[in-house]
């Protein structure tokens, strides 16, 4: 567990407009690592996430990735440095085949014969998109998006993933295989970083976990010992 | 009948230059989703410039059509960077009143530099127009029909076959999307709207060589171009051909049969009737957009 530190943020501050989201998050990420960030809604998960794949911009605070600072790096220049960000709501392009949608995730990669190298293996492990590679993406069910969202996220080979609610408004047993898959990623020898709801399919895959309230981060623990011990776990969360 | 078959043969002529004039309007408003108002003065300024550079300079259509299409190229970037730019995601009200306000400025501009009469661009092909039975058609717009057919194609193949291609598309779907896989979409912005006033000022000098260009024109071209735009489905690229003839069509059979005066009625309603009862355009698949 003595794994060197690929990301660390510190004292992170940010803001839409005038309503500060961020108070000053720090936190690390260690190479190999699932880590998650845990909380109620609106206590700035994703906003961290956001604030880290250059969607929005950093008040203050430091960004560091493999010890260079990416503070404030435009969102293609932080994809290019090996992190992904696979958002929310999934974003899948609607109008475009599963396949384009694909393919765009290695946008970045100038080489066409590693596109169809990175698309093929995409294909191997979701045999689902396979099969409706030349559908269109809003015609997708919730967990094929969220399939093609990861799988697309996966296209620029990043060493860090950025999950945001990756279980959202899916069936329990679509959701199970969702964290099967990250498993699985991790297990392949990426990082993940996890933003999730539902805490305790959170803590099913990661191996610690920093809890965040109103824009702080207010505890950092171990999965097991929050797992194990639901009373730590609802003093944090608050019920 | 003969006389159908000369409306039917102008129909189809005017259909081409209308699907041409809205080729620009097609990337910028159905796929960009920019209301464009200034696309009429895009439009007038390729005639107008086109008119500069061979009428007054002395190029030759050729030389000139690629300069003039370049520049307004490079206008369209600068539009978008400097523009456009800073109302985007405010809402479709604020573009409304950008490119209407630079609608008045580019006319009366040019107004005021070039003055209010028609400026012909010298055709590049002349002759005996041809006949082919009882119809009569020029070589001059059977060729600007040619080029009109050659810059859809390729506006088509640009749009759904390249790597930029799919990323403006991606970007129109879904912004932040294209932001996460590395996609810089300002500069995909600029690109689509930089494309869309080059495609709009080829159909201007082109038409301004049968015609001629004027600097008051842009309104008519903006309204009819949304028209074509709205008719055939907002984006498509073959509905944008589908509603240019079908535009053509009708004001030329109108035209023939019942009134000239009243042609530019037709195509309003249409687009009324559109909206009514096929919101999407003839030819827009059912896919929701996000």
């Amino acid at each position: 567990m003595s794994a060197r530190t690929v990301l660390a943020v510190s004292d992170l501050t940010a803001a839409y407009g005038n309503a500060t989201a961020l108070h000053g998050v720090s936190l690390e990420v260690r190479e190999g690592e699932t880590v998650a960030l845990i909380g109620a809604n609106g206590a700035g998960k994703s906003t961290t996430l956001r604030t880290i794949s250059g969607l929005l911009a950093a008040r203050s605070g430091r960004i560091a990735w493999e010890g260079k600072d990416i503070t404030n790096w435009p969102a293609d220049r932080v994809v290019a440095a090996g992190l992904s960000h696979c958002p929310e709501e999934r974003h899948v392009w609607p109008e475009m085949t599963v396949e384009e949608n694909l393919r765009l995730g290695g946008y970045l990669c100038g080489s066409r014969r590693e596109v169809d190298r990175r698309a093929a293996l995409a294909f191997g492990r979701f045999p689902r998109l396979q099969e409706r590679a030349g559908q269109l993406a809003g015609t997708l069910s919730g967990g094929e998006q969220q399939m093609l969202a990861i799988a697309r996220a996966l296209m620029s080979e990043p060493r860090l993933l950025m999950l945001d609610e990756p279980s959202l408004g899916l069936s329990p047993k679509m959701a199970e295989d969702v964290f099967a898959v990250v498993r699985d990623i991790n297990r392949h020898g990426v990082t993940v970083l996890l933003v999730e709801q539902n805490v305790h399919n959170a803590l099913s895959v990661a191996s610690r976990a920093y809890v965040l309230e109103t824009g702080r981060v207010t505890a950092e623990r171990n999965a097991g010992d929050l797992r194990d011990d639901p009373d730590l776990l609802r003093t944090y969360l608050g019920g | 009948m003969n006389l159908a078959l000369q409306f039917l043969a102008n129909g189809l002529v005017t259909g081409a230059f209308y699907a041409l004039s809205a080729l620009g309007l097609t990337l910028i408003f159905g796929l960009m989703r920019v209301v464009n108002f200034a696309h009429g003065e895009f439009f007038m300024l390729g005639g107008v410039l086109g008119w500069v550079a061979t009428a007054v300079l002395g190029l030759d259509f050729a030389t000139a059509f690629v300069l003039v299409v370049a520049a307004m190229g490079v206008l369209g970037w600068l539009v978008d960077r400097f523009m456009i730019e800073r109302v985007r995601g405010h809402g479709e009200e604020s573009t409304i009143l950008l490119t209407i306000g630079l609608s008045i400025f580019l006319a009366n501009a040019t107004l005021y530099l070039a003055g209010p009469a028609p400026m012909k661009v010298p055709a590049p092909l002349t002759g005996k127009p041809l006949f082919l039975g009882p119809v009569v058609l020029t070589k001059s717009r059977l060729a600007a029909v040619a080029v009109s057919v050659v810059l859809v194609l390729g506006a088509y193949l640009v749009i759904h076959r390249t790597r930029i291609g799919r990323a403006m598309r991606a970007t129109f779907q879904d912004a932040m999307a294209a932001k996460l896989s590395g996609i810089r979409t300002e500069r995909i912005f600029a690109a689509t709207f930089a494309l869309g006033t080059m495609l709009a000022a080829s159909a201007g000098m082109l038409l301004a060589s049968i015609y001629s260009a004027q600097a008051s024109v842009g309104g008519l071209v903006s309204l009819k171009a949304f028209v074509v735009v709205i008719l055939g489905g907002m984006g498509s690229f073959p509905g944008a051909i589908a509603g240019g003839l079908i535009l053509g069509l009708s004001e030329a059979f109108w035209g023939g049969y019942v009134s000239t005066g009243t042609v530019d009625i037709v195509g309003f309603v249409m687009v009324i009737l559109i909206l009514l009862f096929r919101p999407r355009g003839l030819f827009s698949l059912n896919a929701q957009r996000a």
